[in-house]
């Protein structure tokens, strides 16, 4: 199976090891990945979208008209890239008039956007199409007994009117990817909380994340599990400073789902770029007996 | 009837045209004040100054000195679409404050944070900035390097 990734930017610029695990893991579920070229910010469904709903739209058209021209559907790794160019798409379907005021602006660089793809986080993408089973066929290291606290972040699943993903208040996409692996899923009460890097306010991030991985330690996780650039850089940062304001130490790794896929497909830790990460996951690798300090390969 | 009893209303239909005019704005009419949207709301939960009830009230009251002073609570909002998910009216609140913002942002008293945070894109094409440490760990993650994105057909279409 073929299938073109949308980077978007905070991945390849601020996380590149997640892209190097999306790229180590993907041949191992038999998929290939094929690389197009001309996209832009997706943009950004906070910030950018306040600056402009309509500009906003038409820099989103224009990515969907990049992938058109290419026949090719989208598959993305970033749950803010998923929601604008997922909602971008719904609006323009809903709205013939918008679709026409997009177009009217597209055609000063020859686009025309015509609604002839699909976007798709990747976890759906497996769940949907590659299956769960090429997972757990691809695990050559089971994780056994890495208690991972799933967070699932806000656009993922919301609003489902848009997204078609899984129940927004009892999803279970994560938590199968995780058993997957071999690992086991830890519910904990704030799971499901927003990660408020969208919040323009300074106190009220700080009170969630402590609330959130309060909530994680209390449920004897090993791990944060996440499928959001975003969310990351709240918790594996935020997690230091929220604790330094509240005298406490969290200590729990935050992992993109696609590094723990690369841990169980057996993937050395530095290929995946765990050691970029400011909360280390050394106990983790340790109690799995995985033995850090192998060069890196190059990636597919 | 006496006045005290029934107080004067004004509502401001001018500044709700306005709003009609942005994407995502136009759903604020079906409002009827339920309040589903606040149960889930953790910028409500988190502060007691941002309820996107009345925010909508204002809303319709087109009470724009309250939604677009300096401290309008609009700020406050997570972009978590809960109040999406639950809202029985189809009113897409959080789209409703988003147009709120970029009203705020046309009138210039948007946080300067805002302005900021877009402006990578308008310059670059992308959100980060792509120095030669990112270049670097990519480097050493076997990841080919990041070229130029195209800026300038961007541009094109953010002109008015």
């Amino acid at each position: 199976m073929k299938l073109a990734p949308f980077y978007g930017c905070m991945i390849p610029i601020k996380y590149p090891q997640m892209e190097a695990a999306f790229r180590r893991t993907m041949p191992n579920l038999g998929v290939e990945l094929v690389d197009l070229e001309g996209f832009t910010c997706c943009p950004d469904p906070i910030f950018f979208k306040t600056k402009g709903v309509l500009d906003w739209l038409t820099v989103a058209a224009r990515n969907l008209c990049v992938a058109e021209e290419q026949e090719a559907d989208l598959v993305t790794l970033c749950s803010g890239c998923t929601a604008t160019l997922k909602e971008a798409r719904f609006l323009l379907a809903e709205d013939e008039s918008l679709r026409d005021r997009v177009n009217e602006r597209l055609k000063r660089v020859g686009k025309e956007y015509k609604g002839t793809v699909k976007v798709e986080h990747a976890v759906v993408v497996i769940r949907d199409e590659i299956g769960i089973d090429k997972v757990r066929e691809s695990v050559v290291r089971p994780l056994d007994g890495l208690k991972v606290a799933i967070h699932y972040g806000c656009h993922l699943l919301k609003p489902s009117q848009i997204m078609h993903v899984d129940d927004a208040d009892y999803p279970s996409i994560l938590e199968n990817l995780i058993r997957a692996i071999g690992a086991e899923p830890i519910g904990h009460d704030m799971t499901l909380l927003c990660c408020g890097k969208g919040c323009m306010d300074d106190d009220m991030p700080i009170e969630m994340i402590f609330d959130i991985f309060s909530s994680i330690r209390d449920a004897g996780a090993d791990c944060m599990g996440l499928i959001c650039p975003t969310c990351f850089s709240s918790f594996d940062l935020g997690q230091i400073l929220v604790g330094r304001k509240k005298d406490t130490k969290f200590d729990i790794p935050v992992i993109y789902y696609f590094q723990l896929l690369g841990l169980a497909q057996g993937i050395p830790p530095e290929d995946l770029g765990l050691h970029l990460h400011k909360v280390k996951a050394d106990k983790i690798l340790s109690s799995l007996g995985v033995v850090a300090g192998a060069p890196p390969a190059p990636a597919a | 009837m006496a006045e005290e009893n029934h107080p004067r209303v004004t509502i401001n239909f001018e500044f709700r045209r306005k709003l009609d005019e942005i994407v995502g704005g136009d759903h604020h009419s079906y409002c009827y004040q339920c309040g589903a949207c606040v149960a889930q709301c953790p910028a409500a939960r988190y502060n007691d100054s941002f309820n996107p009830r009345t925010i909508l009230q204002d809303t319709i009251l087109g009470r724009e000195d309250v939604l677009l002073a300096k401290d309008s609570p609009i700020w406050l909002c997570t972009n978590c679409y809960s109040c999406y998910e639950r809202c029985p009216q189809d009113v897409r609140p959080i789209e409703v404050i988003v147009a709120l913002k970029s009203l705020a942002v046309a009138k210039g008293v948007a946080p300067d944070a805002v302005a900021s945070m877009t402006e990578n894109i308008t310059k670059a094409g992308v959100s980060g900035i792509i120095t030669p440490a990112v270049q670097k760990i990519r480097e050493r993650l076997g990841l080919e390097p990041l070229g130029e994105y195209p800026v300038d057909e961007m541009l094109k279409l953010l002109e008015d």
